[in-house]
C-alpha cells in the first residue's frame, strides 16, 4: 500500500457537457427533480444554490436551464477512461453520491518511469483534460486523492506520503458526506471533530481500536483506507484491496480491399464468408456474442452504401450473418462498383452458453430447435419484414377478435381457454375485419346464399366504449362452406366473421 | 450427325432413366416415398398408399375457391389435417401465406400446439416461393401447409418446390383452387377435398405408384354441429331463416349469454 499513488480527476462541471457552449457571464442551471444540482459561477454570483427550487433559482438569476442527462455523462466519462487508459491500466471512473461531482481515479504509481516523472505525467494528463475545468487531487490512497482534489495544491512531483497525510489533516469533516451517511457525519462533528487531523490524533493517542468502539468497525475500515494506515497483519499484502484494471470495450473491424472493382453480387459471396468468418472466430476466442454486425461498401470516389444485419438471438458463429446478409443483397442491386468493403460489430455481449440437460437418450433436436428457429426466423423476416412472421395467442376478452393476438415466435402463447369458451363454437379462420352479409327478402346470402344452422349465441360486453351486443350463429353456404355470421343488434346488420374449417 | 448413330458419350439408355427416383412409373410402388404419417381417418388411410399422407413429398390440395374473385380457399382444411397435426409432437406446424388469420380459440378446440404453429405472411409470388422451399429444407418445420398466392404456379415452380421438399422429412401441403386440376403437377399426391352440407367430399385423382385412385371418393363425416337438422331447414324454408326464434328451438349449443359487469 505504501507504494501506491493516486491521481483523482474531478470534473465540476461534468453536468455541463451535455450541454451546448454559453458564455461566461451567461447564469446556466441543471437541474434534477426540478432542484438545482449545477450552477456556474454567474448563476452563483447571481445567488443561486445548489439544492434551490427552479423557480427561485430562475427568479434570482435569470439563467438558462437543463435537465440533467445522467446517460451522457455517463458516455463522456467513458470516453476519458478509454483515452486515460494510454497512461495507466488502472483507471476507473468514480460517480459520486451526493455531489453532482463525478470523475476518474487513475493509480499511476506504476507508470512514472515510463514518462518521465510525476511532474511530466502530470503535464501530459492536463493536456489530455484540457477541454473540462479538472481539480487534481494526489495522495497514497484513492479516497485521499478524491479529498485533497477539493484542496488544489499544486503538484511539486516529489510528495511523500507525509505530506498527504498533513494535508488530509486540514480536511473538514463535512467532506466525508460523499461516502458516509450524514448521520455519523453528525455524530462526528458533535464528538468535537471538525477536522481529519482531529481523528488521526485521537489514533495516534489511542490506537485505531477507540475509534473502532465508539464509531464501528466499519467507519475504522474507512478511516484506515484513507489514511492509509498499516495495520498487524503478518502479510499486509493479502488484506489490501487489489486495483481494478480497466478492459477497454471491445467491438470487431475489418476491412477488405479488392484488387479490380466487383459488379456482382455473386462474386461478393467469398469476401464476405471470409470477413464473417473472421469475425466468428474473435467472438470464440473471447467468448462474446453479436447481435447485429454492420457492412459499408465503398466505390474508388469513397462513396459508401451501409447495410445492416440484425437477428434475435445473439450469435457467435458467422453462418446466420452470411445467410441473411446474402438475403439483403439479393433483394437489392449493388449501387456501384465495389472497391472495398468494411464489416464492424460494436455491442458484443458475454456468450452465454445454452444450458444442456444431460440426455441419455440421444435426442437432441429439443436443444438446438431455439437456435434453429432463431436461424429460420432470421431469414424469413429478412426477406419478408419483421410483422410478417408471428404466432397466435389467446387472450381473454369478450370481443370474439379481440380474444386472439399475434406475437413474435419467441414468446409463449395462452392456450388456457376459460371453461365458457371450451364448448363455445369457434372458428379456426378469423376475419380480422368482419366482411357484411346482405339480407334481402328474408334471405341472408354472402357470396352465395346462407342457411343458419346453430345459434344464436349472444355476445354482450365492451359497454364501456362502444357498447357490443351481437347474436352468433354457424350457417351453410349453399356450396357447403360453413361461415360463423352475427347480426349487430345495435345497427341491425349482419356480418360474416369466420370460417369453420376443422 | 446421323440420327441413327448417336453419340455414344451422350448416350442414356432407358434403364439408366428408370433408376432415377424421381421417374413416375405407373403402378410400380419402387420409387413412391415409403414414408406416411396416418392421417387419422381410416376411409382415407385405405385409399392412400402406406396408409397415410406421404412425408417428404408435395401433397397438392385442390378446393374450390370459398370467396368469390379472392384466393380464399377453405373447405375443412383443419377438419382434414388436424387429427395428422396432433401426432407430430415436435417441430414447427408453419402455416404460409393462410386465407385469414388463424383464430386462437378454434385451433384451442381443434387441439392444435399453439406453441409450436407458425404463421408466415408472403403474399407476392417470389416471397412465397423463396419461403416455401426455405421452410421445407428446415428440420423444425414439421409440417409446412401453404396456400398458393394470387398469380399461379407454373409447373417449374412446382418443382422446385417438390425438390425442396424431398430435402426435407415433414409433411408439406400446398393448398391449390380447383382451377388447376387439369394442369399437370409434379406432385406426388393431389386431392380434391369439396365440403358438401352432410360431409366432406375428398378424391385422390393422382398418387405415385397406383393408376386406379382416380374416381375414388370418400366422403368424410362433419362434425355434429354443422349439420342442418331435418326440421330445422324445414322451419328455415317456412319461415325467415336468420330468425332467432326458428334457430332457438333446435340450438345445439347452449345459448352463452353474458355480460360484463
Amino acid at each position: 500500500m505504501k507504494n501506491r499513488l493516486w491521481l483523482a480527476l474531478r470534473l465540476p462541471d461534468l453536468p455541463l457537457v451535455s450541454f451546448p457552449v454559453h458564455p461566461d457571464e451567461q447564469a446556466v442551471c441543471v437541474l434534477e427533480k426540478q432542484r438545482v444540482i449545477y450552477a456556474n459561477t454567474a448563476a452563483l454570483g447571481a445567488g443561486v444554490d445548489i439544492g434551490m427550487d427552479v423557480t427561485r433559482a430562475r427568479l434570482l438569476s435569470d439563467c438558462i436551464t437543463y435537465q440533467r442527462d445522467m446517460q451522457r455523462e455517463q458516455e463522456y466519462l467513458e470516453q476519458l477512461t478509454a483515452h486515460l487508459y494510454t497512461f495507466t491500466p488502472y483507471v476507473h471512473i468514480r460517480r459520486s453520491n451526493i455531489v453532482p461531482d463525478s470523475g476518474l481515479l487513475l493509480e499511476i504509481s506504476r507508470c512514472l518511469k515510463l514518462f518521465g516523472g510525476l511532474k511530466n505525467l502530470c503535464g501530459k494528463i492536463a493536456t489530455a483534460m484540457a477541454d473540462i475545468s479538472t481539480a487534481y487531487g494526489l495522495a497514497h490512497t484513492e479516497e485521499g486523492a478524491w479529498l485533497l482534489s477539493y484542496d488544489n495544491s499544486p503538484i511539486s512531483g516529489d510528495e511523500n506520503p507525509a505530506d498527504f497525510i498533513a494535508r488530509l489533516n486540514h480536511v473538514p469533516i463535512a467532506r466525508l458526506a460523499d461516502w458516509r451517511d450524514e448521520d455519523e457525519v453528525e455524530a462526528l462533528k458533535r464528538t468535537g471533530f471538525n477536522t481529519l487531523g482531529d481523528i488521526s490524533r485521537q489514533i495516534e493517542t489511542q490506537s485505531i481500536s477507540s475509534i473502532k468502539k465508539r464509531l464501528g468497525k466499519d467507519f475504522a475500515d474507512f478511516i484506515t483506507r484513507l489514511f492509509g494506515i498499516e495495520q498487524n497483519f503478518q502479510q499486509t499484502a493479502l488484506f489490501e484491496k487489489p486495483v481494478q484494471t480497466y478492459q477497454p470495450k471491445e467491438f470487431f473491424f475489418d476491412t477488405m480491399q479488392f484488387d479490380y472493382p466487383i459488379t456482382q453480387v455473386e462474386q461478393l459471396h467469398t469476401p464476405l464468408e471470409q470477413m464473417l468468418q473472421q469475425l466468428g472466430a474473435f467472438l470464440r476466442k473471447r467468448k462474446l456474442a453479436c447481435q447485429k454486425v454492420e457492412w459499408r461498401l465503398f466505390d474508388i470516389y469513397q462513396n459508401s452504401h451501409h447495410l445492416s444485419v440484425h437477428c434475435a438471438i445473439p450469435q457467435n458463429t458467422w453462418k446466420l450473418f452470411y445467410d441473411l446478409t446474402l438475403i439483403q443483397l439479393e433483394s437489392q442491386q449493388l449501387p456501384f462498383a465495389v472497391d472495398a468493403i468494411e464489416l464492424t460489430c460494436q455491442h458484443l455481449q458475454k456468450w452465454q452458453e445454452q444450458n444442456q440437460s444431460l440426455d441419455f437418450s440421444g435426442r437432441r433436436s429439443k436443444n438446438r430447435g431455439g437456435n434453429d428457429l432463431a436461424l429460420l426466423e432470421g431469414k424469413l423476416k429478412a426477406r419478408l419484414g419483421e410483422q410478417a412472421i408471428f404466432k397466435v395467442s389467446y387472450k381473454d376478452s369478450h370481443i370474439p377478435e379481440q380474444t386472439c393476438e399475434k406475437l413474435s415466435a419467441f414468446t409463449p402463447v395462452n392456450q388456457q381457454l376459460p371453461q365458457i369458451h371450451q364448448h363455445a363454437l369457434r372458428p379456426t379462420w378469423l376475419f380480422e375485419n368482419p366482411l357484411p352479409a346482405q339480407y334481402r327478402q328474408q334471405t341472408l346470402s354472402w357470396r352465395g346464399t346462407l342457411q343458419l344452422l346453430t345459434g344464436p349465441e349472444r355476445i354482450e360486453g365492451y359497454w364501456w366504449a362502444a357498447p357490443k351486443a351481437r347474436d352468433y350463429y354457424i350457417a351453410a353456404r349453399e356450396d357447403g362452406l360453413r361461415v360463423w355470421v352475427y347480426k349487430d343488434l345495435v345497427e341491425g346488420s349482419w356480418f360474416v366473421q369466420g370460417v369453420f374449417a376443422g | 450427325m446421323n440420327p441413327d448413330k448417336p453419340n455414344p458419350n451422350k448416350l442414356i439408355t432407358l434403364e439408366q432413366l428408370l433408376q432415377r427416383g424421381d421417374i413416375w412409373r405407373g403402378q410400380s410402388q419402387g420409387f413412391a416415398p415409403q414414408a406416411a404419417l396416418d392421417s387419422g381417418h381410416a376411409e382415407l388411410n385405405e385409399c392412400l398408399l402406406h396408409k397415410g399422407w406421404p412425408l417428404a413429398s408435395l401433397v397438392e390440395i385442390c378446393q374450390p375457391a370459398a370467396l368469390n374473385g379472392t384466393n380464399m380457399v377453405s373447405q375443412g382444411e383443419w377438419l382434414l389435417l388436424a387429427p395428422a397435426l396432433r401426432q407430430l409432437k415436435e417441430g414447427y406446424t408453419v402455416l404460409l401465406n393462410p386465407p385469414a388469420l388463424p383464430f386462437a380459440p378454434g385451433l384451442i378446440q381443434a387441439g392444435i400446439d399453439l406453441d409450436r404453429l407458425l404463421v408466415v405472411a408472403a403474399e407476392k409470388k417470389a416471397d412465397f416461393l423463396a419461403s416455401f422451399t426455405e421452410l421445407a429444407r428446415a428440420d423444425i418445420c414439421t409440417a409446412l401447409m401453404a396456400w398458393q398466392p394470387k398469380h399461379n404456379l407454373s409447373y417449374t415452380e412446382l418443382r422446385k418446390c417438390q425438390l425442396a421438399c424431398s430435402e426435407g422429412k415433414g409433411l408439406y401441403l400446398l393448398f391449390r383452387p380447383l382451377s388447376v386440376r387439369q394442369q399437370s403437377s409434379p406432385a406426388t399426391l393431389r386431392l380434391r377435398a369439396q365440403l358438401h352440407l352432410r360431409s366432406l367430399e375428398i378424391q385422390v385423382f393422382k398418387q405415385k405408384g397406383s393408376l386406379n385412385s382416380a374416381n375414388t371418393s370418400i366422403h368424410l363425416a362433419l362434425p355434429e354441429t354443422w349439420l342442418p337438422i331435418a326440421a330445422h331447414a324445414n322451419l328455415g324454408q317456412e319461415q325467415s331463416p336468420p330468425s332467432t326464434h326458428s334457430t332457438n328451438n333446435v340450438s345445439s349449443i347452449k345459448r352463452a349469454k353474458r355480460k360484463v359487469p
